[in-house]
């Protein structure tokens, strides 16, 4: 297939990045990054954890996310943009985040890609999208728990790599 | 030039406000940001090594040299997900 065909192909291929207050639907998002070509999908989800026993234990009563909402979603493009980068197989693309007062359980975030079949670098790529997420989107989160609030930090600090 | 700046998270707390608008000296890099920061916000000084300054919703390196009228935003790394 010629470079050109390739990419007026590409144009085609669903990108859904959004910051948001709702809660996530996984059924909408899959179905708007399933193609008729598409027979897998890898999703990545992560919710807030109550109870942590890992590292530092602790319980966890509710986070307040917060995000710079219009580099959150410029960002959230990049994302996509590097994954499709890497693995030309991935069809759909689909990066959300949550905002506001998450209850331990909720989901939070989600990742997920998707292509006609599952060897083809799909969970890889959706492993690289959480990934990139936590480094370069800029959402904060305020943990709240028994012992008083606190805010996390990341520790990423961005270079000249990171611009998109 | 004046300069609109957003904080957010830790820098919004600790400068007990979402946004402020500076009138600042033409020629004015990134770092020089920080440094005028710190002398009026003192309470943001011990934060401002780890902090992130993005220049129009893209990260800026501390040489760069800000714009009248750029969209500035102050945060510490992010911890999404």
């Amino acid at each position: 297939m010629s470079n050109l065909q390739s990419s007026t192909i590409n144009h085609q291929y669903p990108t859904v990045f959004k910051i948001t207050n709702d809660p996530i639907d996984l059924d909408s998002l899959l179905a708007s990054i399933t193609l008729p070509s598409t027979g897998a999908a890898c999703v990545f989800t992560g919710m807030v954890r109550g109870v942590t026993k890992r590292d530092d234990p602790h319980e966890t009563a509710y986070l307040e996310y917060e995000a710079y909402i219009p580099m959150a979603e410029a960002k959230m493009k990049q994302v996509a943009d590097e994954i499709r980068e890497r693995w030309s197989s991935v069809e759909g693309i689909a990066v959300v985040q949550r905002i506001g007062r998450l209850e331990p359980m909720t989901p939070t975030v989600l990742i997920a890609c998707t292509a006609a079949h599952r060897d083809t670098g799909v969970f890889e790529a959706a492993r690289y999208g959480i990934d990139r997420l936590k480094e370069i989107v800029p959402v904060w989160k305020k943990e709240v728990g028994p012992n008083g609030e606190e805010w996390v930090e990341g520790e990423y600090l961005p270079s000249e790599k990171d611009k998109s | 030039m004046k300069l609109n700046i957003l904080f957010f998270a830790t820098l919004r707390d600790k400068a007990k406000t979402k946004s402020v608008e500076l009138t600042l000296n033409e020629g004015l890099t990134v770092a020089d940001l920080k440094t005028e920061l710190a002398t009026r916000f003192p309470e943001l000084a011990s934060s401002l090594p780890t902090t992130i300054v993005s220049r129009n919703k893209e990260f800026a390196n501390s040489d760069e040299v800000l714009k009248d009228g750029d969209e500035v935003a102050v945060f510490p790394p992010v911890s999404g997900g």
